[in-house]
């Protein structure tokens, strides 16, 4: 074959997937698409929502993820209608941006099924994380002895953000702490070590023992009551105030009774 | 280009002079690649080396809250943060990476000898596919198994509660370590290793071998003062491709090495080999998701810079450290 009629086949080929690659969009654009970036531990949520709302509306989604600092990136630079955050608004981000509460999510404190600790007051909690508190045989009702091993998440983690704010109560990390790079990794190591105490998002406390915080067990039932401390806020970020479909499509988010009905499976609605 | 007349078209025709340029032109395209990528990183992360200096490479202070700091940066560019030491993750780098190369090298040498000497035929026929289906296996496979089973092994058996105290109150022993994560690593490098040294000494002249065994010098022997000696190059080559996918490797070491800035002290004797260190390549992919911030961005860059140029200089220094050989033995690639 020469290289002429090989390059006119390639050519072809081209034009062929591209014309399949424009068609199903040509369809679409009848309807309105809003692009979502952002939160990892805001992504199922956003994706139950939209899945519910494209059942009444002519409108399409995207959803993409990354990370709450990828999110408020993307909708900074015009990249994405939405950017999704699972942090709180920081003075170093870009200016301009619109922060939409939607929901709220529990952190919880997680240690080794092993060790039965039943509660860990506030004080605890930040003596242990900041190093100060080593070894378990000082912490009365933990059901192991040895030293601690701290579990937590890397510092460009929304839940990293959460915990600092939520329980330390101004003290500061102890150096020691492991910062992994995911909820599913803190699980798993907490899973594996018998010393560990770790924190992570409700939806990841699965063979793990769940420690109570102030008293307050971690779980739907008592951070819906806001009876549970440690609630972060989930946010749609907008470049300015929202406008047209994605207005609608947070107003509904935020107001409907069906969106609250989907939030509560796993999150906590705003009341 | 040169053409064998009678045999290939005449060189000139139309369609032959647009191949040539087509493929030099995808050839240029790589160099100009690379050239971009360089540019591109050491642009991005020319700021984190101009505010630190050479302390950039040095110690003090502790790592991960000098990046928690420059992950805080207030938002005007005048006051952005980007004191950062770095030396915590280089020598864990090395350490890591050294620990791999030099077991690695000692194994793949003598799975090699085997291999190509003493393996009886049925066993090579098995050994040799083995081996190079352990070279694809993906890295992220042996991070989870190296997660799944050996942290915990390690952490819970071969950790002692008395050797978790004596440095509880510098770092925690939960099992991630320097031992797990060279240990993985070795795995990891040792089929290319034992590949690229099966194929070198296969290659030795067999006149070579059968004329040292003609003076009545044992196979064992035969095979270290000939075989292996004539091989260097490419033993070097070996080491150079592998040291390379060791310092490279991100996903594996960022599950298992530990997951923390510390620079495990040599002073702790035995220890040492259970403390945790968290290498550049991992350190990158950890932090990913703070990219969006701008100084934690171009400090990341700059740990990108230095593990380019540390791949840079190890071709370099393997292609040195191979010429004095090369008057003895094979020429290598």
């Amino acid at each position: 074959m020469t290289l002429s009629r090989l390059s006119r086949r390639l050519g072809a080929v081209a034009a062929l997937a591209a014309a399949a690659a424009v068609v199903p969009a040509a369809g679409a654009s009848a309807k309105t698409t809003i692009t979502m970036s952002g939160s990892t531990s805001v992504a199922p949520l956003a994706a139950k929502l939209a899945k519910s709302y494209v059942k009444t509306r002519n409108v399409s989604f995207k959803l993409l993820q990354g990370g709450s600092d990828v999110g408020i990136n993307d909708v900074a630079h015009g990249r994405v209608t939405i950017g999704n955050s699972s942090r709180d608004p920081k003075s170093s981000d870009p200016a301009g941006l619109v922060f939409n509460k939607i929901a709220k999510d529990a952190v919880c404190l997680v240690t080794n099924p092993a060790n039965r600790l039943p509660n860990l007051s506030a004080a605890q909690v930040s003596a242990i994380f900041s190093g100060q508190v080593r070894d378990w045989s000082q912490i009365p009702g933990a059901g192991a002895s040895g030293t601690i091993d701290l579990i937590g998440r890397t510092a460009a983690s929304g839940t990293y953000d959460a915990f600092n704010k939520i329980f330390m109560g101004g003290a500061r990390l102890s150096t020691t702490m492991a910062q992994k790079a995911s909820n599913g990794l803190v699980q798993q190591a907490v899973k594996s070590d018998q010393n560990a105490i770790g924190y992570v998002s409700l939806a990841f406390t699965a063979g793990t023992n769940e420690v109570a915080y102030n008293g307050v067990p971690c779980n739907l039932r008592n951070a819906k009551s806001g009876q549970y401390g440690g609630v972060r806020n989930f946010f749609m970020v907008t470049r300015g105030p929202a406008t047209g479909a994605a207005k609608k499509w947070i107003r509904w988010v935020q107001k409907s009774p069906i969106a609250k009905q989907i939030i509560s499976t796993d999150w906590v609605p705003l009341s | 280009m040169r053409s064998v007349r009678g045999i290939l078209p005449e060189p000139g025709t139309w369609s032959d002079r647009r191949a040539e340029r087509t493929l030099g032109a995808l050839a240029c395209t790589v160099l100009l690649l690379i050239a971009a990528m360089v540019l591109f990183v050491f642009g991005k992360a020319w700021p984190s080396f101009a505010h630190n200096g050479l302390a950039w490479l040095g110690g003090g202070g502790n790592v991960d809250q000098q990046l928690s700091a420059i992950f805080d940066s207030p938002a005007k560019p005048a006051d952005y943060v980007y004191t950062l030491h770095a030396w915590p993750m280089l020598y864990g780098t090395a350490l890591v990476t050294g620990f791999a190369v030099v077991c690695g090298l000692a194994l793949a040498l003598l799975s090699a000898i085997f291999i190509v000497e003493f393996a009886p035929e049925p066993v090579r026929r098995l050994l040799e596919p083995a081996v190079r289906l352990l070279a694809a296996v993906p890295s992220v496979v042996y991070g989870l198994i190296g997660i799944l089973v050996l942290v915990p092994f390690v952490g819970g058996t071969l950790i002692s509660e008395q050797m978790k105290e004596s440095v509880a109150y510098v770092v925690q022993l939960d099992g991630t370590s320097v031992l797990v994560g060279g240990v993985v690593l070795t795995v990891m490098i040792t089929p290319i290793m034992i590949a690229i040294v099966v194929d070198a000494l296969r290659s030795i002249p067999r006149a070579w071998t059968e004329g040292a065994a003609a003076l009545g010098v044992n196979r064992w022997r035969v095979m270290w003062t000939v075989s292996v000696r004539a091989a260097r190059p490419a033993i070097v080559a070996a080491a150079v491709l592998a040291t390379a996918r060791a310092l490279g490797e991100a996903i594996m070491l960022a599950m298992v090495s530990g997951s923390v800035g510390f620079a495990p002290n040599p002073l702790d004797g035995l220890t040492i080999l259970f403390e945790p260190t968290r290498p550049l390549a991992a350190t990158i992919v950890d932090n990913a998701e703070g990219l969006s911030v701008v100084p934690f961005g171009q400090t990341i860059y700059a740990f990108a810079a230095v593990l380019l140029v540390s791949s840079l200089a190890l071709s370099l220094g393997g292609w040195a450290a191979k010429q004095p050989l090369k008057r003895y033995g094979l020429a290598a690639r």
